[in-house]
C-alpha cells in the first residue's frame, strides 16, 4: 500500500467498490444524457429513502445478526400512522395554505410515525428476539430469519384484518406548485423526502461516530463479548439498535406516503429493494448501504426507463445475482465478523 | 399404540417396515389418509379440495425439509421454482399438446437444471446469503413470469389441461397421495444412506465436513437439485390440478406457507411436515371459512404458531413426538 494519493486513488478504482462506484456514476450521467436529466433526480429521490431502509437494516444485522424480513413491515407502519396523523389535519392545513403550521404539520406527522416504529421496535426486540436470545442462540441468524417470517406475516395480516385492504394514502404533504430544479420539476413531497432522508442520514452518522452510545453499538457489532466486557449495556444497545432501525424504516415510509398508500403488503417491495441494497453492498455494512441504496435506486429507474415497468425486480436481481457470484461479501465488503460461516 | 422397534437386527415386519422407512404409526395414519375420502363427512367434495390441498403442501414441505433440515439452506424461492415446473408443464401441454402425464416429468426436469445452477451459484455462498440468493432467483422469475404475458399471458391467468375429464377431486387426491408418497421415501431412502449422513454434515458445520473428507460441491448440488427436481415435479401437479396458474403462485408468501408447514412439522425430520400438514391445512380452511368476517386471522395465527414454534420449540412436532411416543432406542 502506497501513501501516495494518487496511488491509492487508481487502487481504489480497480477495487470492486470504485469500479462499481463509476460505473454507476458514468451510467447515470449517460442516462441523463441521453433521456433528460429527471433520471438523475428520480435515482436521488427514491435512493434517499431506501437508503434509510437499507441502512436499519444492515444496522439490525451488523449489531444483532438478524436478517430482517419484517423490514418492510415498519415501513408499512409508518404509513399507515402516517396517514392515520395527517388526515384529521388535512382540512386544517387546505385552510391555512402558505402559514407555518402548514409546513410544519405533515413533518409531525412524519415524526410521529418514526417514533411510532420505534416503539413497535422496542416491542419486538422485547417479546420476540429477547425471547429467543434467552433460550437459544445456536444457529441464531437462520432461527431468527425465520423468526421474522414468522412476524411479517403477523403485521401484514393485522393490518389486513384491522384496517383492511383498502388504500390509505393522501395526495400530498406540501401544497404549492413543483419546483423547478434542472429544468425538471419535482413536486415539493419529493423534495421534501430527499431532504428528510439527507438530514436523517447524516444525522444518524454523526450520532454513530461521535457519540458514546454510538460508538457502543459499533463496538457490538465488532464484538459481542468484548463489548460486554468493557461494560457496555449489551440488552440496552440490542433494543435500542432495534427501535433505532424500526424507526428509520417507519420515518422512510411515512415520508413515501404519497408515492406508496397504506395497505398490508405495501412493505414488500421497499423489503426486496432494500434487501438487494445489503446484500449488494455486503450485509451488516451501514454507510455501504447508503451508497448501495442509489446504485440499486439507479438500476431500478434504468430498468423503468428503458425496458418498461414490471421489470424492476428482474434486471436488478439478475444483476445483483452476477455481482454475488463473483463478490460473495459484497462490494464493500463486510466488517461483521463470521457472518459467512453462520 | 404400537411402537416401532426400529433397532437394526429386528426381523420380520417391522425389519421390513423400517427397510421402506415407515413406523407401524405412519402406515396407520397412511391408511387412515388412503380411506378418509371414502367416508363421510371427508367424502364431500370441498373437503377433498382441501385434502388434496393439504396433501400438495405436506408433500412441497417434505421436498423443502430436504434443503433446509439437512444442508441447512432455506431455499426461499422454493415456490418460484415449483411455479416454473408447473409453467413448463402447462405451456409444453397447450403448444405441444403433449399429455399432462408426461408434462410433469418435464416439469420436474426444468425445475431439475434451474435447481443445478442454483446450487452451483450457492456453493460459495454460506446460511442466509445462499438464502437470499434464492429469494432473488425466486423473485427474477416471478418478475418474468409476470411480464413474459406472450408465453405465460402473465397475471390473467394461464389455462392447463386437467388431469383427469372429471371433476370429481378424488382420483387427484389420490394422485397427490401417490407423490406425496414417492417423495417421502426418495428422499428418506436418500437420507439414510452414507449420502444423508454428507448432507448433515455440510448442514452442521461445512469446515469439519470438508476436512472430514465429504465434498460440499457434490453433495449441495445433489441436494439442491433434487429438491428443487420435485418441486417442479409437485409444480406439474398443481398445473394440472387447479387448471390455471397465475405468477402469484411463486410469491414469496407461497413459499413461507410451505416454510411455516415444514418448521412447524419439524426440520430436519422429512416426516413432521407431511404429517402436520393436514390437520394445519384443516384448521387454516376451518378458520378461513367460518370467520370470513375477520380476513387473515387464519394467517395471523399461523404467524404466531411459527414465531412460537421457532423460539420455544425450535424442533417442531417431531422433536415433540419423538420425546413423548417413541422409545429412546427407537429415536430417529
Amino acid at each position: 500500500m502506497s501513501n501516495n494519493p494518487t496511488v491509492s486513488a487508481v487502487e481504489w478504482f480497480k477495487s470492486a467498490a470504485g469500479l462499481t462506484i463509476s460505473l454507476a456514476v458514468i451510467a447515470a450521467l449517460a442516462a441523463t444524457i441521453d433521456r433528460g436529466p429527471y433520471i438523475l433526480v428520480n435515482t436521488v429521490v427514491t435512493g434517499g429513502m431506501l437508503s434509510l431502509v437499507a441502512m436499519g437494516l444492515a444496522l439490525v444485522f451488523g449489531v444483532m445478526n438478524i436478517p430482517m424480513f419484517a423490514h418492510g413491515e415498519y415501513f408499512m407502519i409508518g404509513t399507515l400512522v402516517a396517514y392515520y396523523v395527517f388526515t384529521p389535519m388535512n382540512g386544517y392545513i387546505d385552510q391555512h395554505t402558505g402559514t407555518l403550521a402548514a409546513a410544519l404539520l405533515p413533518l409531525v406527522a412524519i415524526i410521529v410515525a418514526g417514533l411510532a416504529g420505534g416503539v413497535m421496535g422496542v416491542l419486538t426486540e422485547k417479546l420476540v428476539f429477547s425471547n429467543l436470545r434467552k433460550r437459544s442462540r445456536e444457529n441464531w441468524v437462520m432461527n431468527s430469519f425465520l423468526l421474522t417470517v414468522g412476524l411479517s406475516v403477523v403485521l401484514i395480516n393485522l393490518h389486513q384484518l384491522i384496517f383492511g385492504t383498502e388504500f390509505k394514502g393522501i395526495v400530498g404533504y406540501w401544497r404549492g406548485a413543483p419546483l423547478s430544479i434542472m429544468d425538471v420539476f419535482i413536486s415539493r413531497d419529493r423534495c421534501m423526502a430527499f431532504v428528510l432522508a439527507a438530514v436523517m442520514v447524516t444525522a444518524f452518522w454523526l450520532f454513530m461516530t461521535y457519540t458514546r452510545t454510538g460508538r457502543a453499538i459499533r463496538a457490538v457489532s465488532q464484538d459481542e463479548t468484548g463489548a460486554l466486557i468493557v461494560g457496555i449495556d449489551l440488552n440496552g444497545i440490542l433494543l435500542l439498535t432495534m427501535s433505532m432501525s424500526c424507526a428509520l424504516a417507519a420515518f422512510a415510509g411515512a415520508s413515501l406516503l404519497f408515492m406508496y398508500p397504506s395497505y398490508p403488503s405495501v412493505g414488500l417491495e421497499p423489503l426486496y429493494m432494500a434487501w438487494f441494497v445489503v446484500i449488494l453492498a455486503g450485509l451488516g455494512n451501514v454507510l455501504g448501504a447508503v451508497v448501495g441504496a442509489f446504485i440499486v435506486a439507479l438500476l431500478k429507474v434504468l430498468t423503468v426507463e428503458y425496458i418498461g415497468s414490471g421489470w424492476e425486480f428482474v434486471v436488478p436481481s439478475v444483476l445483483i445475482i452476477i455481482i454475488l457470484i463473483f463478490k460473495p461479501s459484497g462490494i464493500f465488503g463486510s466488517e461483521v465478523r463470521g457472518i459467512l460461516d453462520k | 399404540m404400537e411402537i416401532a422397534n426400529t433397532a437394526p437386527q429386528a426381523g420380520g415386519l417391522s425389519g421390513l417396515l423400517e427397510k421402506v422407512c415407515f413406523t407401524p404409526a405412519g402406515l396407520v395414519g397412511l391408511a387412515v389418509l388412503i380411506v378418509l375420502p371414502l367416508i363421510p363427512p371427508f367424502n364431500q367434495e370441498y373437503l377433498v379440495r382441501w385434502l388434496v390441498q393439504a396433501a400438495f403442501i405436506a408433500a412441497l414441505s417434505v421436498a423443502f425439509d430436504f434443503t433446509a433440515g439437512y444442508i441447512n439452506i432455506v431455499n426461499f424461492g422454493f415456490c418460484a421454482i415449483m411455479g416454473l415446473g408447473a409453467y413448463t408443464s402447462a405451456i409444453l401441454g397447450l403448444r405441444t399438446g403433449l399429455s399432462p402425464w408426461v408434462g410433469i416429468w418435464t416439469g420436474a426436469v426444468t425445475a431439475a437444471a434451474l435447481g443445478f445452477v442454483i446450487g452451483l451459484i450457492t456453493l460459495r455462498l454460506r446460511g442466509i446469503f445462499a438464502a437470499c440468493l434464492a429469494w432473488f432467483f425466486g423473485l427474477a422469475l416471478m418478475g418474468l413470469a409476470t411480464k413474459m404475458v406472450w408465453l405465460t399471458r402473465g397475471p390473467l391467468g394461464l389455462r392447463a389441461p386437467r388431469l383427469f375429464e372429471t371433476s370429481s377431486n378424488v382420483p387427484y387426491y389420490y394422485v397427490i397421495l401417490a407423490m406425496l408418497l414417492a417423495t417421502y421415501l426418495v428422499t428418506r431412502l436418500l437420507v439414510k444412506t452414507k449420502m444423508g449422513l454428507a448432507f448433515q454434515a455440510i448442514g452442521q458445520n461445512m469446515e469439519a465436513a470438508r476436512t472430514s473428507g465429504v465434498n460440499p460441491v457434490y453433495y449441495r448440488i445433489v441436494n439442491f437439485t433434487l429438491s428443487c427436481a420435485l418441486a417442479g415435479w409437485l409444480g406439474g401437479f398443481y398445473a394440472h390440478y387447479y387448471g390455471i396458474l397465475t405468477p402469484d403462485m411463486m410469491h414469496t408468501s407461497k413459499t413461507v406457507e410451505v416454510l411455516a408447514v415444514a418448521y412447524i412439522g419439524g426440520r430436519g425430520s422429512l416426516w413432521g411436515g407431511a404429517v402436520i400438514a393436514f390437520p394445519f391445512i384443516f384448521a387454516m380452511e376451518l378458520v378461513r371459512s367460518s370467520l370470513s368476517s375477520l380476513p387473515g386471522l387464519n394467517l395471523i395465527i399461523y404467524g404466531l404458531l411459527l414465531i412460537l414454534v421457532m423460539i420455544y420449540y425450535s424442533g417442531g412436532f417431531a422433536e415433540f413426538y419423538n420425546q413423548h411416543f417413541r422409545k429412546k432406542e427407537a429415536r430417529a
